[in-house]
């Protein structure tokens, strides 16, 4: 039996290199691998077809021929995905499939579509008003019409039940992966976020029973913990749409003397948040599963008046005792820079202490956000015992 | 027990280092100009403090140290952020201040503080050094004029020229352009210090606007900053005679804040001893007093503060 550690490198090392994986993956198998983009396509689907799907990840190289077809303007996701189909990084992908919740994603996808002439790229218009009953119809059409594009090109019948056998699949995944959410945050293991983020990223391009298997090890070889230092700073980390932000970001924050104890990040808790029902039509859940997943992470990409995202981080705040968030978003990233002054309005209303980092596709100057980070978390210990020495005793020269 | 304990800002260029007795009165401020971080620059700025005030780092009970080089410091017991150390400082300066605008040479923060200077938002500048310290420099050297000297030259200004905000670099390039067409010195270095008052005021945007405001920093000595800050801030900006030492002050008073809690009972002790003393003193010239008042024995609070 495997360490925890020894599982969590295997997957570290998948989760840096899918498409090594993948390649992998496709040799063992002779099947098709499929490309998907975040942050809502049903990679049951995919998987119901034979296919391995793989949420594709942004690159670490630089950005070198890529910069000719998109501005600097872009995301570094999008940036990273160009720059990847023209430096032949993509080249184990057979076709994308995508549905659209970003109009600089959908830049990156025509620029793919135009460099990558020999790999189709599908893509299925998800509406984002969540509150009226016309768009629930509409979502069902457009899984109808991924799966009809997904059998043509995979040459397959995706039936009902292969579908409703995937969606089991991916739910145990989940399910493991919020079991280890809800462990970490009351106390009783201690996963770093930077380890967080390989569990959860891993799941994005592992075939999902090899994944599982793997979990479930990983959670049998885990220690039980007794809580946090008493001296560490429990933290949130929110936001972080798309791609996963860089691990020594996240290393770098908990080695000021802070434990992030929960997160809403894409490559973290709101991509396993929810499951697809296991009952009924299959193709039903999953448009189900569409707005369920809004309801309870909710998202600035979406719009539904019932639900928000400041309340529900505020909640989360309270569940898992955090005492201050750090919000993460990628540079240009447009729905969360125009929705991150109603976050910051109510953690101020609640009095939450809490910091903005942007990050950008390669290059973080992490003294300087050491800085910032520190001074979070001392807002945080000295703001909970105020100074005992009163400034008007204190008497510097004229 | 030790009777002094120091704070350390080992800056980006200047090193800062301020020693108070503990009642909290600044015993001494010392500031050293450097290298990028230098460790040279830094020991200048304690040994000519430790050298101004007659003491010993044997003397020193608590060093707290902040700024870019807070963790290269040995002789320094914790360390704190800037922000958590300017806001200190700048509170106990200014004690009405609720905004902090500090810019110095590698960095500029808006910090919006409590009565006690505590930290309640801060806004710091991206790695860009824009509207800091480096952004005059690099713009003196561009025209060829002391650092020193650049505020006065642009208060002279008479044209409202626009340069970019955005870059250090774009900046200088636009500088070279404007004095090219013909421009003024005074026009262009008014038009510089324009540049850094709206850098600055999109800091304070981050962290909400209130007042009374204070600046800190080395850029607090440089009238027309001061000057273009104010007016495209709209309120007065509080100058404190020593704005570039607040960083330092903070750490101090972080330092005596730690130490004074942790000889709690000894203080206490000492206190008494004090009051006795002050007693004693309402009866007798100086107590212990055998006709030679300046020989007599040294007790109790007085004592140990060196009075």
């Amino acid at each position: 039996m495997p360490t925890s550690e020894e599982i969590l490198a295997r997957l570290a090392r998948i989760a840096e290199d899918p498409n090594r994986y993948a390649e992998a993956w496709k040799k063992a198998r002779g099947r098709k691998v499929i490309g998907t983009f975040p942050m809502n396509f049903p990679l049951e689907l995919v998987h119901a077809a034979g296919a391995l799907p793989v949420v594709v990840q942004e690159s670490g190289q630089p950005i070198t021929l890529g910069r000719t077809l998109l501005f600097e303007f872009y995301c570094g996701y999008t940036r990273s995905l160009t720059d990847q189909a023209m430096t032949g990084q993509m080249e184990v992908f057979d076709a994308f499939f995508l549905v659209d919740h970003c109009v600089a994603l959908l830049g990156a996808a025509d620029a793919m579509r135009f460099e990558l002439t020999d790999k189709p790229i599908f893509l299925a218009q998800y509406m984002a008003s969540m509150d009226e009953a016309w768009n629930v119809p509409e979502i069902r059409k457009q899984i109808d019409l991924l799966r009809a594009q997904l059998e043509e090109f995979c040459g397959v019948t995706i039936t009902d039940a292969a579908i409703a056998h995937s969606i089991r699949l991916y739910n145990r995944n989940r399910q493991l992966l919020r079991h280890l959410y809800d462990l970490r945050r009351a106390g009783r293991i201690r996963i770093t976020a930077g380890q967080m983020q390989v569990l959860v990223k891993s799941s994005m391009v592992m075939d999902v029973e090899e994944h599982t298997s793997l979990l479930a090890d990983y959670l049998a070889a885990l220690e039980q913990e007794n809580g946090f230092g008493e001296d560490l700073v429990k933290l949130h980390l929110s936001g972080h749409f798309c791609h996963a932000p860089p691990i020594a970001l996240l290393d770098m924050i908990e080695s000021c003397g802070a434990v992030v104890v929960d997160d809403d990040l894409f490559a973290g808790f709101r991509y396993i948040s929810t499951d697809v029902p296991e009952t009924g039509d299959p193709a039903d859940g999953l448009t189900r599963w569409y707005f369920d997943r809004n309801t309870n992470v909710p998202c600035s990409t979406q719009a539904q008046k019932t639900v928000d995202w400041e309340t529900y981080l505020v909640k989360s705040l309270e569940k898992s005792g955090a005492e201050g968030v750090i919000i993460l978003m990628a540079k240009f990233c447009e729905p969360h820079m125009l929705y991150y002054p109603e976050l910051r309005k109510e953690l101020d209303r609640c009095g939450v202490p809490h910091l903005l980092i942007e990050t950008e596709h390669l290059g973080l100057p992490l003294e300087q956000l050491r800085t910032r980070v520190e001074a979070l978390l001392e807002r945080v210990s000295r703001g909970a015992v105020a100074s005992p020495a009163p400034a008007r005793h204190l008497q510097p020269h004229p | 027990m030790k009777s002094y304990v120091m704070g350390i800002d080992f800056g980006s260029t200047t090193a800062k280092t301020v020693i108070l007795d503990l009642k909290g009165k600044v015993v001494v401020s010392c500031v050293a100009h450097m290298g990028a971080v230098s460790g040279e620059g830094v020991k200048a700025s304690t040994e000519g403090a430790l050298k101004q005030a007659g003491l010993t780092q044997a003397d020193i009970g608590r060093t707290v140290s902040t700024g870019y080089g807070r963790r290269m410091l040995d002789i320094a017991d914790k360390n704190f952020t800037e922000i958590t150390c300017h806001a200190r400082g700048a509170v106990t300066m200014v004690p009405e201040a609720r905004l902090v605008i500090d810019i110095g040479g590698q960095d500029s923060k808006v910090i919006s503080v409590d009565a006690n200077g505590l930290v309640a938002q801060f806004a710091m500048n991206d790695r860009c050094a824009a509207g800091t310290g480096k952004f005059l420099e690099v713009l003196a050297r561009a025209m060829e004029i002391r650092l020193e000297d650049m505020g006065d030259v642009a208060l002279a200004a008479k044209e409202k020229l626009k340069i970019s905000s955005m870059c250090a670099t774009f900046a200088e390039t636009e500088v070279i352009s404007l004095l090219a067409e013909g421009q003024t010195k005074p026009d262009v270095l008014g038009a510089v210090h324009a540049a850094i008052a709206s850098r600055t005021i999109g800091l304070v945007g981050r962290v909400g606007k209130k007042g009374p405001v204070v600046m800190t920093g080395g850029v607090a000595k440089n009238p027309a900053a001061v000057h273009y800050i104010q007016e495209a801030l709209g309120m007065p900006l509080i100058l404190p005679g020593d704005p570039q030492t607040a960083g330092a002050l903070g750490a101090a008073l972080i330092a005596l804040d730690d130490y004074r809690s942790e000889h709690k009972a000894e203080l206490a002790a000492m206190e008494e001893d004090g009051i006795e003393a002050q007693m004693a003193e309402d009866k007798a010239c100086v107590p212990g007093c055998r006709g030679n008042p300046t020989a007599a024995p040294k007790k109790g609070l007085l004592g140990a503060l060196g009075f």
